[in-house]
């Protein structure tokens, strides 16, 4: 396919996309026949030839699309293979005009990452974005001090996160966030309290509605007091602590044996 | 003589250092030297005259010479490792006069190999006034045997020469040529040297700013190193490889390396102290804190602990300070008190004080005034994680010192935001196992529960296990490393002697050697 057929193609796509009701079905069989149009350019890099701006430009903003497709079309891991395959296009193609949906496509990487709680996968990521960007970009500094409040646990500041988002993308993977920040929050009260009011409890989860609320209190395994309106969490207490017989026995042949190699 | 500018103020010790060589008949024959040339001198306190000083660098460098000939006839590497050694000492006194004169002398017309394009090359490298200055007399003296190690080693020494005198374009090219070389050669007896060359290599394209560039080849050598089990040129090549990931900070990919190959056991101290740190750094990126801490344990007890090698020292600690901080441990305030390191740790100790003390608003003071320091260092994200260790601290010690106190103190003693922020925040370190302790939502405050006796626990027997551990794995190390003379039976008085008198020069020379690790500031 020439180049001009895949513009043209590209072209079709980014107007599709843009439209005030995309017809995401569509989008996407735009997507996969520019796919394979782009492999034959130079659509990974090319060690015999010389990487053309034109063609290179163009495969990065379909791929700019497509990960923003497969958001919208709530596909997670095809959303990962087109941030893969933007690496190159943004770490190791210096020359090629900076693209204005860069640090938005990368700030929802991060997202998703901490979304999955891929903690150490998410810190990695984040050494390689530029220093100014990471202290300045609004779309950098949201996932950012995300992650901060959730290692803190300022759970709050977290839920309150959910207004200030840089795009509405976000929101997909915010509300991902959140089912896992109410089950972090219920691991914590479990431990921290040994009896919690539900109306109390209510408020720490963020649910409105009663209902939710026993909901929830079913699915963890509460002792709810319909009478008191408490719900009771089971004490570890009586936790037995057993002596590791095997572990001692085992350190201590160890020991012996190296003793008998030094004697 | 010309030293180059950077060295000048080494300049005393390259005094001793050539005294120590002067009483060295220069003119016997080098073959018959051997090995414990070195240990027969006595240091003359005579100042040399520029042109004795230089008849010693080539009588130095033909020294050498006649190792790797000899170490390439014996299969034996511990003679071009010898040499190797002897580098760091001899680039000090390098000129392109001294060059030109050896190069001169080694490449003749007429020879075994037609080395007239390589003598053409090497000298039009040094400039054209190095060459003028070879004459008709300094053709007549002709080293005898001529090996590609000899070769190659000249190659390095010129390398060495233009990367002091700061010139790069010319350099890269000739370590381009010597590269090539060396791959072609395949020779074992070429391993410790086709190290180093692979090693100003890289130096030369990351003082021009391209090191992306030579990542495939590389990649390259090192996967024939592997296959070769070149243990010198695979340790340095992962280094190097390592090195250029973290330039561009991709640790996805230097973490990837590091699981897909393994390194060498038998690589120098150098080379596994620079390892050990990027794997502590890789780690701690990954926050795997307890691997990252022990890597950089090692990283910083294998570096020779001495002036040259400060940087490494200095970067080393200062990783490992907030390593440990992450891992809630305080550093000892003894190491901030190190000439080596006092300087260099200053802002880190500041942090790490308002860690200590879990003070967020000194630590939020600390990290603005010394943010441009951290972010050079490339320690401005790890440090930003120090965050909620602050916090835990200081709910620890509220916990500590309170047996209940509500949410309200709380959130004011920590400056949080607001009293649900603290609430959570405590739920959460409970959870965390930082303190033990409940929260009454009702009443809104926190009571602690009642320590519980340590030495009740396993804790104890745990720590002794780590540290008999660690004191067997030394003793069963040091068994490993020692070295046992070939003939141990029955040497006499006079070997003996002549034994222990070498060993004292290989001492020395390794502690010089030592000193020259990071002289490139290599990481």
């Amino acid at each position: 396919m020439a180049i001009s057929e895949v513009k043209r193609l590209a072209q079709a796509l980014s107007q599709e996309y843009n439209a005030a009701n995309p017809d995401l079905a569509k989008c996407g069989q735009f997507l996969s026949q520019l796919k394979i149009a782009l492999i034959e350019l130079s659509y990974l890099t090319h060690e015999e030839r010389p990487n053309n701006i034109e063609e290179l430009t163009l495969a990065r903003d379909v791929l700019e699309i497509g990960a923003q497709w497969s958001i919208r079309t709530k596909d997670i891991p095809s959303f990962e293979r087109y941030m893969a395959q933007l690496q190159t296009y943004y770490n190791d193609h210096s020359a090629l005009p900076a693209s204005p949906l860069k640090y938005n496509l990368i700030g929802l990487n991060l997202l998703c990452l901490l979304s999955q709680n891929r903690i150490s996968d998410f810190h990695t990521a984040l050494e390689t974005i530029d220093p100014e960007q990471l202290h300045n970009n609004p779309a950098i500094q949201h996932p950012v001090k995300l992650e901060q409040s959730l290692m803190e646990g300022s759970y709050n500041r977290v839920w309150s996160s959910r207004s200030e988002v840089p795009s509405k993308e976000y929101l997909f993977f915010i509300d991902i966030l959140m089912d896992t920040i109410r089950n972090e929050i219920a691991s914590c009260s479990e431990k921290a309290y040994t009896s919690l009011p539900l109306s109390d409890a209510g408020t720490l989860l963020f649910f409105t509605n009663m209902e939710d609320i026993l909901n929830f209190a079913k699915e963890r395994n509460w002792k709810v007091n319909p009478v008191e309106q408490k719900a009771y969490f089971h004490s570890d207490a009586d936790e037995k602590i057993n002596i590791p017989a095997d572990q001692i026995i085992k350190q201590t042949m160890f020991y012996a044996r190296d003793m008998d190699r030094i004697v | 003589m010309s030293e180059a500018p950077r060295r000048s103020t080494r300049l005393n010790k390259n005094q001793e250092d050539d005294s120590k060589g002067k009483a060295k008949p220069v003119d016997q024959d080098i073959e018959m030297e051997d090995t414990a040339a070195d240990a027969t001198t006595e240091p003359a306190e005579k100042v040399l005259t520029p042109k004795e000083l230089e008849a010693l660098v080539v009588a130095d460098i033909k020294q050498h010479f006649a190792l790797f000939i000899k170490s390439a006839k014996t299969h034996e590497a511990r003679f071009a490792v010898r040499a190797l050694r002897a580098v760091s000492s001899l680039r000090k006194r390098l000129t392109s006069h001294i060059l030109a004169q050896t190069i001169a002398n080694c490449y003749v017309k007429g020879k075994l190999f037609s080395y007239d394009d390589t003598r053409k090359r090497l000298l039009g490298y040094l400039g054209s006034e190095a060459a003028a200055t070879i004459t008709a007399e300094h053709e007549t003296t002709v080293t005898k045997s001529e090996t590609p190690e000899v070769d190659v080693y000249l190659h390095l020494l010129v390398m060495i020469y233009l990367l002091d005198q700061n010139q790069l374009e010319k350099g890269m090219e000739l370590s381009n040529i010597t590269v090539k070389t060396v791959q072609e050669l395949n020779r074992r007896s070429l391993d410790q040297l086709a190290a180093k060359v692979y090693f100003y290599y890289a130096r030369f394209y990351e003082l021009t700013g391209r090191l992306s560039e030579i990542r495939p080849t590389l990649l390259n050598a090192q996967r024939t190193a592997t296959l070769r089990r070149d243990d010198d040129t695979q340790s340095t090549l992962i280094n190097l490889l390592l090195r250029n990931y973290f330039h561009y900070n991709l640790y996805d990919q230097a973490d990837k390396l590091v699981s897909k190959t393994t390194f060498p056991e038998n690589a120098t101290n150098n080379q596994l102290a620079r390892y050990m740190y990027y794997l502590g750094r890789i780690k701690a990126i990954q926050l795997e804190y307890t691997e990252s801490h022990q890597s950089l344990l090692q990283a910083v007890r294998k570096a020779p602990q001495n002036n040259v090698t400060a940087g490494f020292q200095q970067e080393a600690n200062k990783l490992l300070i907030i390593v440990q901080l992450l891992m809630g441990e305080i550093p000892e305030r003894s190491l901030f008190r190190q000439p080596v390191l006092r300087k260099a740790l200053v802002p880190y100790f500041q942090i790490t004080q308002a860690v200590r003390v879990g003070d967020l608003n000194k630590f939020q003071e600390t990290l603005a005034t010394h943010a441009a320091t951290f972010n050079a260092d490339k320690n401005y994200t790890l440090i930003l994680r120090l965050r909620h260790n602050v916090i835990k601290t200081g709910i620890r010690m509220i916990s500590l010192s309170y047996s209940r106190i509500s949410l309200r103190d709380v959130c004011l003693k920590l400056h949080l935001d607001s009293e649900e922020d603290a609430e959570y925040i405590v739920a959460k370190s409970i959870r965390d196992g930082v303190i033990d302790a409940t929260i009454d939502h009702e009443k809104g405050f926190m009571r602690s529960k009642e320590n519980v006796d340590i030495y009740s626990t396993n804790e104890p027997q745990h720590a002794f296990h780590q540290r008999i551990g660690f004191c067997l794995k030394l003793h069963n190390d040091s068994v490993k490393a020692m070295r046992f003379p070939l003939k141990a039976v029955q040497l006499d008085a006079a070997e003996v002697e002549a034994a222990r008198d070498q060993e004292r020069t290989l001492v020395q020379e390794i502690a010089e050697a030592d000193e020259d690790m990071d002289e490139d500031g290599e990481l």
